[in-house]
């Protein structure tokens, strides 16, 4: 598999509408056309191997299942995963002769994804930095009344930011990237240390991105409880996610209505009777 | 909060929509990390302020109560831009409401929003769309991806539209049960369901395995440790990386980054050790 300057260019566009600032918007831009199972298809469209475009993503996806940019500070870029990561890592599987289904072609795919994305977040922080820029420009024209001029500095100029830090690199990368990656097949043979270690993290990585998560949710190690309860159900017993969902929001309504209780014991001053019970609920279900 | 107001000069729906999809597809495009989102919330302020006020001058004074810092979660974040619209309405029509009362109420704001959004929609919503599409997905099949695409837009859409406008109907009192007592218990059931879907997608898509077998001497395994493993509880060893990775984040403060090279190195070692073997070759 190859890549052309065309398709590098389509790519490239893609890169520009997706990652913040995203021209797209936040909601098409950032969480759709960034997502990498959206890349995939759309990488698998541009370079016609849908299949394998799919199947990248959805491997890349499973790392940044949890993609939250807590205050706008990123440990990976969605540009560089989707629109970068995906076109390589559909090459490098090509190249390897790996079966595009199989489990050792995502694992290498959630390598690969993963260094570039995590090489790519200089692109986030290239672009903010120059809309520092076109900010200037904002703030003058907001001291002399020019409003007007607001629109360009928030819709227009921005794009030049994406021009430079978006849609070369991307375009670049993925066209000489593909040379590389293919070449790379040569010099590190698959049943080599380097090979199995890559593979290796490729299953692990996604671990990281749920830690990412958890350490959004959970406060408490005690809040590993939940957590545990759905992974044994879906592991043990095989539920789906929908079915896991649903058992949840039985957990969350007790959770709810035992601190609605808890507060209104609490706040009417018959502290110890009503507590005693919501306490002890609480202490089971945990 | 607009309710008593018999004057003339009052937002139409056109004029709301429009502030609304500038803020959908513009809330971040200038962002920096300076100013992050400031200048997508004076974007889509530009349309009130020059409906509210007729006199340029009068428009220039309005938007120096949006000069400030602003960021939150975007999605729900709309629903303050929706209030600031029903305040400046107020504040146009002379009630008792000043740039800094505006700006108050957006600062007081923000950070809640910012942590319920995170939890709800990028740590709970998100997860199990994504979980769903997935397993469409498999296969190489664009069912999941279409249908993520399809689902979230929709939601996002009509989802952030609806929060706008309430937020403009009801002004604070929009979102007055999000912050206190009831909005703790609601972030705790929405952290539950968060943990529990988690806890599933990781069993689900995630498959931590080791390739150690110890032989006999008659060339015999007499110990597969993946089974022993499996009988004790299925997935430990994911439990266990997951967890790993965790406590080095949280309790030992490592970034991301070093995270995944300290799983490099583990993922080397074991490999060396035999522990480890995607089992691959040409």
């Amino acid at each position: 598999m190859t890549i052309s300057w065309f398709q590098a260019a389509i790519l490239g566009i893609f890169a520009c509408l997706c990652s913040n600032s995203c021209m797209a918007g936040q909601a098409v831009g950032n969480y759709t056309i960034g997502r990498p199972l959206v890349g995939g298809l759309v990488c698998g469209i541009v370079l016609g191997n849908m299949p394998l475009g799919i199947a990248c993503g959805v491997a890349m996806q499973l790392v940044y299942i949890a993609l939250v940019t807590p205050g706008g500070t990123v440990s990976a870029d969605v540009r560089a995963i989707s629109y970068i990561g995906i076109p390589l890592a559909m090459v490098a599987i090509s190249a390897q002769g790996l079966n595009p289904l199989g489990g050792s072609a995502a694992d290498l795919a959630k390598s690969v994804g993963t260094l570039v994305g995590t090489v790519g977040t200089v692109l986030y922080y290239a672009v903010a930095t120059m809309n520092l820029v076109w900010q200037s420009f904002g703030w003058k024209d907001v001291h002399k009344g020019k409003l007007n001029k607001l629109t360009a500095v928030n819709f227009g100029w921005p794009w030049i930011s994406h021009a430079l830090f978006s849609f070369l690199p991307t375009m670049f990368l993925t066209y000489y990237g593909a040379t590389a990656v293919t070449a790379l097949r040569n010099a590190l043979p698959m049943d080599g240390i380097a090979m199995k270690t890559l593979f290796t993290v490729g299953g692990m990585l996604p671990c990281v991105g749920i830690a990412i998560l958890l350490r959004q949710i959970i406060g408490h190690p005690i809040d590993f409880v939940p957590f545990l309860v759905g992974f044994t159900l879906a592991a043990s017993l095989h539920l789906n996610l929908v079915s896991v969902t649903v058992i949840s929001l039985l957990f969350a309504v007790i959770f709810y209505e035992v601190e609605m209780a808890r507060d209104a014991g609490n706040g009417s001053g018959k502290g110890p009777v009503a507590e005693g019970p919501a306490n002890n609920d609480d202490e089971e279900d945990i | 909060m607009m309710q008593n107001t018999s004057n003339s000069n009052q937002l139409d729906k056109k004029t709301l929509t429009k502030s609304f999809h500038r803020w959908f597809w513009g809330a971040l495009t200038c962002f920096s990390q300076e100013h992050m989102q400031t200048f997508g919330y004076m974007a889509s302020m530009l349309p009130i302020l020059k409906k509210l006020y007729p006199k340029h001058d009068d428009q220039v004074k309005a938007i120096q109560a949006y000069t400030a810092f602003f960021n939150t979660n975007p999605m729900l974040g709309t629903v303050i831009v929706g209030i600031t619209a029903s305040m400046e309405q107020a504040r146009a029509n002379g009630q008792d409401i000043d740039g800094e009362t505006i700006n108050d109420m957006r600062a007081g704001l923000m950070g809640p929003i910012a942590g319920i959004g995170d939890s709800l929609i990028d740590g709970t919503l998100i997860p199990i769309l994504l979980g769903i599409s997935l397993g469409m997905s498999s296969g190489g099949s664009p069912v999941g991806a279409i249908f993520y695409i399809v689902a979230w837009v929709l939601i996002a859409y009509f989802g952030q539209r609806f929060l706008y406008f309430r937020g403009y109907k009801f002004g604070d009192q929009a979102v007055s049960f999000l912050v206190g007592k009831q909005g703790a218990a609601i972030r705790h059931a929405i952290g539950i369901v968060g943990s529990m879907v988690v806890g599933g997608v990781l069993a689900s898509w995630v498959n931590v395995t080791t390739s150690l077998k110890l032989y006999g001497s008659n060339g015999k395994v007499f110990l597969n440790l993946q089974d022993k493993l499996d009988s004790i509880y299925p997935g430990i060893l994911t439990v266990a990386v997951t967890f790993f990775c965790w406590w080095l984040m949280t309790k030992k403060h490592v970034s991301a980054i070093w995270t995944m090279l300290i799983l490099v190195v583990i993922s080397l070692i074991g490999v060396l050790l035999g522990f480890f073997n995607p089992g691959l070759s040409y």
